[in-house]
């Protein structure tokens, strides 16, 4: 079998940050620059990898690849039980959301954490978090889910306690450590009680097999808990806020992201495997019910704060909600008539929101990090007149700002239109409550960008930061105002192709 | 397929031409003006609600903890509970993280 | 199906006392010992899982006559195993930290991070 570069690509998703995770260490014992270019390689590669994947997917379908065996897509029953990926529409939106964050992230971390020893590790488990979510992404079992859950969590807690003379770090690393290994512990005694009753891990013969006996609800219980949990949803949030604010700058839009992943993980579950044998409408329920919690507490929370980064963590958490509750109303609508008229609405807006949420919340962290680097201080008591120094930051962090409060003619207006649009239609109330929390929003940006920005020039910072950095942001500012201006391509060539790789077209 | 709904609802170009279309007959507008009015440069103290400016201008940057205060402060009985209920113990999130998981079984239980 | 009970109610017996150890022992070490506790009963489950009564070990090289057990849970089990020294080994380093910069492992006292 000849070597074909597009087939094998989502291996090469996971493969390559995985060589050059451990590439970059070897690096490093000749030189410094070495290091660095080789760690940007490894980054630049594994995107162009993810899009070499999506484009495969968009022209010519979603497949099935399989491991060790002689053919790359599932000829027979025997192919059910290799480890499997799922390459579809689905995977390609989360991996292209996870690359463009990381993508983002690494070109920052170059100023950002400059003068830091020890850089080889940082970009060796800065890699290795990239392998892991990506793997969590595209595996279509349940065992592999499992192993780059903890790859994913084992590493990020390393870069969290990265600048670990800093105690507050290390004990949100440790928090964060603590309650991902009680979940992943969770999560295998639930992969214990499938594989007891079915005898089988792949999704796919899961779904089929299914029969939605008590087993199979506790097995589901856990798995959602597990990730609504890893996802920050309350009332499982507490860790969100703490790791945001005292991670370093440069990794906490890629926690966020991960944070994201296992979001994608949980709606690849109950999707593909669940909902078969389990009841839709009261599955989307559940769903409905945690985003309600986590979009009104994570934004009622978020008006006491006064740690720039901890606000804008509970902000995430916040908009987390969104998510839920837009994939919640389309889970609830997709055995009856509803899924014509919103469900397919609420949906498109569920996931365009979780693209776009994680390019704008990565560029609102990353501008956050940018105050922090150059004054020093995360406490808007004492941040102020930012704006006469740092002119590029201000105008990055307007526009990320105005985009997570949803004001148009920026993209999260565009996903937060269709989801009031559906869950208006789904129930009134609904939309009531997400408008009220969008504009508690809005405000909450303006507190920042008032303390942080306007006002009279404080003299906390000499400048505006190194390039490298404004160039980072300069990247996902594109992105958001790319998705801004074109959202109708956007859901119809990235979105409604997820949509279709879950397999809900009924 | 599914059709695309977003693009029967909103279009950031049509809005985007609109505001430069605005923009456009507001400063035709401005040229209607007085061309012959010249711009003084006039060098006031600011004006805060009456009060006497301070010497140092500094000290009139209100911080972080002061912005919506008396929408927190009207609010202090939803919030501070919450905030409160924030311990920061990380026995705390395990129990959230249990008490959950036993609410959700027995929402399955009763409910699917 | 001929497999005996106690096992799994030794399983849960581990994960309770593990699960009690996490949610009420203030101390952070204890609680670390707690998700090892957890982490052997999860071992425990899923070894307990792939026993069959009668059936040979799946070793090919002394090819028995009779069925062999599937081995996906051992495979299971070695990379929880490994993943569980990972994690363990990861906490308590991160305690050893946490007592260097706070001067306490009390629960109660390590929680700067908070409202």
């Amino acid at each position: 079998m000849s070597f074909d570069l597009i087939t094998h690509s989502p291996t090469m998703v996971l493969g390559i940050p995985l060589l050059f995770a451990f590439l970059t260490p070897l690096a490093d014992k000749v030189s410094k620059e070495l290091r660095d270019a080789v760690f940007m390689m490894g980054l630049l590669l594994t995107v162009f990898f993810v899009f070499v994947m999506s484009y495969e997917v968009y022209t010519s379908g979603a497949w099935t690849y399989v491991f060790g065996g002689t053919e790359s897509r599932p000829t027979s029953l025997t192919s059910y039980f290799r480890i499997m990926f799922a390459a579809d529409g689905f995977s390609a939106l989360a991996t292209i959301t996870v690359a463009i964050t990381a993508l983002g992230a690494g070109i920052y971390s170059f100023a950002f954490m400059d003068g830091h020893s020890g850089m080889e590790k940082y970009y060796a488990l800065f890699l290795l978090t990239f392998a892991g979510v990506n793997g969590m992404i595209l595996t279509a079992d349940l065992f592999n889910l499992f192993v780059w859950f903890e790859v994913t969590s084992i590493a990020s807690c390393g870069l969290i306690a990265f600048q670990n003379y800093r105690g507050k770090s290390v004990e949100a690393a440790l928090k964060y450590m603590l309650i991902s290994v009680i979940g992943g512990l969770f999560l295998l005694v639930s992969i214990g009680l499938l594989y007891g009753e079915y005898g089988v891990l792949n999704f796919y013969y899961l779904a089929a097999v299914m029969t939605g006996g008590l087993v199979d609800k506790i097995a589901l219980a856990i798995i959602f808990v597990v990730f609504a949990m890893k996802a920050s949803s309350v009332p499982m949030h507490m860790w969100a806020p703490d790791v945001y604010s005292e991670s370093p700058g440069s990794v906490t839009p890629f926690i966020a992201i991960t944070s994201m992943g296992s979001l994608f993980v949980l709606f690849r579950i109950l999707f593909g495997m669940f909902r078969f044998s389990m009841g839709a409408v009261e599955l989307g329920t559940l769903l409905i019910i945690l985003g309600l919690l986590s979009m009104f507490i994570g934004v009622s929370m978020a008006l006491k704060q006064s740690d720039v980064k901890r606000l804008i963590g509970y902000l995430s958490v916040s908009q987390i909600g969104y998510m839920l509750l837009a994939v919640g109303v389309g889970l609830t609508t997709l055995e009856n008539g509803d899924y014509g008229t919103f469900g397919a609405m609420a949906l498109e807006g569920g996931f365009f929101h979780m693209i776009n949420d994680g390019v704008y919340k990565a560029l609102l962290f990353l501008s956050a990090a940018a105050v922090v680097y150059a004054t020093g201080t995360k406490d808007l008591n004492r941040l102020g007149g930012l704006a006469h120094r740092m002119p590029y930051t201000t105008v990055f962090f307007l526009i990320g700002g105005l985009s997570i409060a949803g004001v148009p003619p920026l993209s999260g207006f565009s996903s937060k239109l269709l989801i009031y649009k559906s869950i208006y239609l789904y129930h009134p109330i609904l939309a009531i409550i997400a408008l009220v929390v969008s504009i508690i929003t809005f405000a909450l940006i303006g507190k920042i960008f008032y303390n942080a920005f306007l006002g009279p020039d404080l003299g906390l910072t000499r400048g505006e930061v190194p390039t490298s950095m404004l160039a980072a942001m300069m990247i996902l500012t594109v992105i958001v105002v790319v998705f801004s201006l074109f959202p109708n391509y956007v859901v119809a060539e990235i979105v409604v192709p997820a949509i279709e790789g879950l397999g809900v077209i009924p | 397929m599914i059709d695309i709904v977003l693009k029967d609802m909103w279009s950031p170009i049509a809005l985007i031409a609109v505001v430069l279309l605005m923009g456009l007959i507001t400063y035709m507008i401005y040229n209607l003006g007085n061309p012959t009015y010249k711009r003084t440069k006039h060098k006031g103290e600011p004006f805060i609600s009456g009060n006497k400016p301070p010497s140092d201008l500094s000290t009139i940057h209100v911080g972080g903890d002061n912005v919506f205060w008396g929408f927190t402060h009207a609010l202090r009985k939803y919030i501070d509970p919450l905030v409160k209920g924030h311990t920061g113990i990380v026995n705390d999130y395990v129990y959230w993280f249990v008490i959950t998981l036993a609410l959700v079984l027995i929402y399955f239980y009763i409910m699917i | 199906m001929n497999f005996t009970i106690l096992p799994f109610v030794m399983v849960v017996l581990l994960i309770t006392m593990g699960l009690y150890t996490v949610l009420f022992k203030r101390n952070l070490i204890k609680m670390i010992m707690g998700v090892a506790i957890i982490q052997n009963g999860v071992n425990l489950f899923l070894v307990s899982l792939a026993y069959r009564d009668g059936y040979a070990a799946p070793i090919w090289t002394s090819a028995p006559s009779s069925d062999m057990v599937l081995p996906t849970p051992h495979a299971l089990t070695l990379t929880s195993i490994v993943i569980g020294v990972a994690t363990t080994a990861l906490m308590l380093s991160f305690v050893i930290m946490l007592k260097r910069h706070y001067g306490t492992v009390d629960s109660n006292e390590t929680r700067r991070c908070r409202e």
